[in-house]
């Protein structure tokens, strides 16, 4: 146990230390919030955040940003719904899975090769996806809503297999998937190296190019992924889904401490800071905050995020700053 | 080189845009069969894109169908930014449109946008919710929020057994800024008190599906007294009834709000909702083209008594707001008349 302290980071203690007041806090007020329900309810809500994260975390490490997962998986899910649904086309899940899948990664391989190919800045490639893909969505969808996705993906997603649903296997085994990327190939070193250095990187030989196109390439896999395994236990799938999301990410990824101009960051930081940004709304409630408290929910999670940074100082001043 | 590059893919980057954007309509005014100028009507709902405002719309294509003079431009932010709907308006009055009827979502948002338009002398409406008073000539009020927050308590005091059934209850609101849904809320505080259910808590997910169904989960797990939850926008109402559903406590907590009915329809048929409040979206958005039309011919001034409402008949106006009726309660019985 010591030793696992031992190698988080200052930031990764600090989350782990905010998460564990905060559950204390609110345990002293309601011993329900440890249920088993509401922990499980709260991982289902956590996965698919973690599963776009691990891709955007890459991204970010690889010194560029992609702000538009939210609007891909608006669009993933209305193509999902008009392709699946018994009310649309009502293809087998075993022909319109694969080509959501598909159909991601083409996107984020596409943003890669606006990005490295166009040389345009990702911020602004995603800017502009991430609008241009919200009104493509409106556009298929046609203004109205879809329901009735096939029995067999609904029950996975709500019920699940094996007593979990889908979305925390998925998260799971893409989370050990992208920690061995990172840990244990040279892919995930060189991602590292293009980050921290764009210079030192290509005098190694390392073609900057292809490695961006990779992450891009596989948050828009990802994206899909989670629009599979998350989208279907909501009640139906409009165009406002994903709302957020990307912003929702990306405050996970820099709370989380990976650094935004690129080269740092680990995954446990990401993971405890969704962690952290997952509790909230059922914090609130089972603290019964009362009315107004309700309205602080967004002034809270800024708070929050304030804290998880300053913290950081805090524990500085108690150890001497590792080696970066 | 790379100058040249660069914009190409910022140029490609801003047609996609724009064409993701809907319609930038052209400047040059269209003219009808006779020659004579078109009066172009914008219709900007809260959010483009969801099954209440497409509905609102349907109406006002109706409206649009039987006025030959009429061309109608319907858009909206497809994220129910205010802000957006401020740009909107923005562009509308460089494009010289005739009418703008705005369904706003932070009145004090667009209010400046909508002055903007009526210094150029555009006519301006506000239809759904209304705005700042000095910033539109009528609001198109589909119900008052009275006749609409009570009919909902009325509804769920009948749902959860009657009169002597005690319990809690929640309301799942929109965004803490709605003024729709804190127009009801207020109705609803007092309505409440003079019954046995007692209001716990409000929550406030925003138009966000996920945090919905979130927040009702919660709710449930929460208060083991719960009798019932109001959904009153049209993404917690279905969020709060999936969550239901998904508890294993359809029949024993009550789900009832505002919605359009084909969304709900499930939840109808497997009991979990039993009834649905809201007004006709189609004759809401009819009434809006309807007004539009009669302001921009002169034909309807803003301190009338009363307006012409094709096919609606006459609908009266007081205190600047045109009344389009009661509420609406849609229960299996009737369901299966309405389809959108």
């Amino acid at each position: 146990m010591f030793n696992w302290w031992q190698t988080l980071g200052r930031r990764e203690r600090s989350l782990f230390v905010l998460i564990i007041l905060a559950a204390v806090l609110v345990t002293s007020i309601d011993r329900g919030f440890l249920s088993t329900t509401n922990l499980r309810d709260i991982l289902v809500r956590g996965a698919p955040i973690a599963i776009v994260a691990c891709g955007v975390m890459l991204v970010v490490v690889s010194g560029e940003i992609d702000i538009s997962v939210g609007s891909l998986m608006a669009l993933l899910a209305a193509v999902m719904g008009l392709s699946l649904s018994r009310d649309h086309a009502a293809w087998s899940s075993g022909l319109g899975l694969p080509l959501i899948l598909g159909l991601g990664t083409l996107a984020g391989w596409a943003t890669g090769v606006l990005v490295t190919v166009g040389r345009v800045p990702s911020i602004m490639v995603t800017l502009g996806l991430l609008t241009a893909l919200r009104g493509l969505t409106t556009i298929i969808m046609r203004g109205g809503n879809i329901q009735n996705l096939p029995d067999g993906l609904t029950r996975w997603t709500k019920q699940g297999l094996f007593g979990l649903p889908l979305s925390i296997w998925t998260a799971g085994v893409v989370l050990a998937v992208t920690a061995w990327i990172i840990h244990r190939t040279a892919l995930g070193r060189r991602i590292y190296a293009v980050g921290s250095s764009r210079q030192s990187a290509a005098m190694a030989g390392l073609s900057e190019g292809r490695l961006k196109r990779f992450v891009f390439a596989y948050t828009g896999f990802l994206t899909a992924l989670a629009t599979i395994v998350d989208v279907p236990r909501l009640p139906q799938i409009e165009a406002g889904i994903g709302n957020e999301l990307e912003l929702l990410v990306v405050t996970c990824v820099v709370v989380g401490g990976v650094s935004i101009s690129g080269g740092r960051g680990s995954l446990t930081g990401v993971v405890l800071a969704i962690v952290l940004m997952t509790l909230i709304r059922p914090m609130l409630t089972f603290m019964a905050v009362g009315e107004s408290g309700e309205k602080w929910t967004k002034a809270i999670q800024g708070l929050l995020i304030l804290a998880a940074v300053v913290a950081d100082h805090a524990f500085a001043a108690h150890s001497r700053r590792e080696p970066t | 080189m790379h100058h040249t590059r660069f914009c190409f893919v910022l140029l490609s980057l801003c047609s996609i845009w724009s064409a993701g954007c809907g319609n930038s309509s052209s400047s040059s005014a269209p003219t009808t069969a006779t020659g004579e100028k078109k009066i172009r009507i914008c219709m900007l709902p809260k959010i483009k894109g969801i099954s209440y405002f497409s509905s609102c719309y349907e109406g006002a294509k109706r409206a649009a169908a039987e006025l030959p003079n009429v061309e109608l431009i319907y858009d909206g932010p497809i994220d129910g930014d205010p802000k957006k709907q401020a740009e909107m308006i923005e562009r509308w009055i460089v494009d010289k449109v005739d009418v703008i009827c705005v369904a706003p979502s932070a009145p004090d948002v667009v209010a400046n946008a909508m002055k903007d338009a009526r210094a150029a002398g555009i006519h301006v409406i506000t239809w759904d919710a209304d705005g700042a008073v000095d910033s539109r000539q009528l609001f198109i009020n589909q119900a008052t929020p009275a006749s609409i927050g009570k009919g909902m308590v009325a509804v769920m005091v009948d749902n959860v057994g009657g009169p002597d059934v005690t319990g809690d209850v929640v309301i799942v609101s929109s965004d803490p800024t709605s003024a729709n849904q804190n127009a009801w809320i207020d109705v609803m505080k007092p309505a409440l008190e003079a019954t046995k259910l007692k209001l716990v808590t409000i929550k406030y997910p925003g138009e966000n599906a996920s945090n919905a169904l979130a927040d009702a989960q919660d709710v449930i797990k929460k208060y083991p007294n719960l009798k019932g939850i109001f959904g009153i926008s049209s993404v917690s109402f279905p969020g709060a009834a999936e969550a239901v559903e998904q508890s294993g406590k359809g029949g024993q907590i009550m789900v009832t709000g505002l919605s359009t009915p084909t969304p709900m329809k499930r939840f109808i048929d497997s009991g979990t909702v039993k009834s649905i409040v809201l007004w006709n979206t189609l004759d809401l958005g009819y009434l809006t083209v309807r007004v539009a039309e009669g302001l921009a011919t002169g034909k309807l001034k803003p301190s009338d008594s009363e307006c012409d409402a094709g096919s609606l008949g006459s609908k009266p106006i007081v205190d600047g707001h045109v009344l389009l009726g009661d509420i609406l309660v849609f229960t299996k019985d009737n369901i299966d008349q309405y389809n959108f």
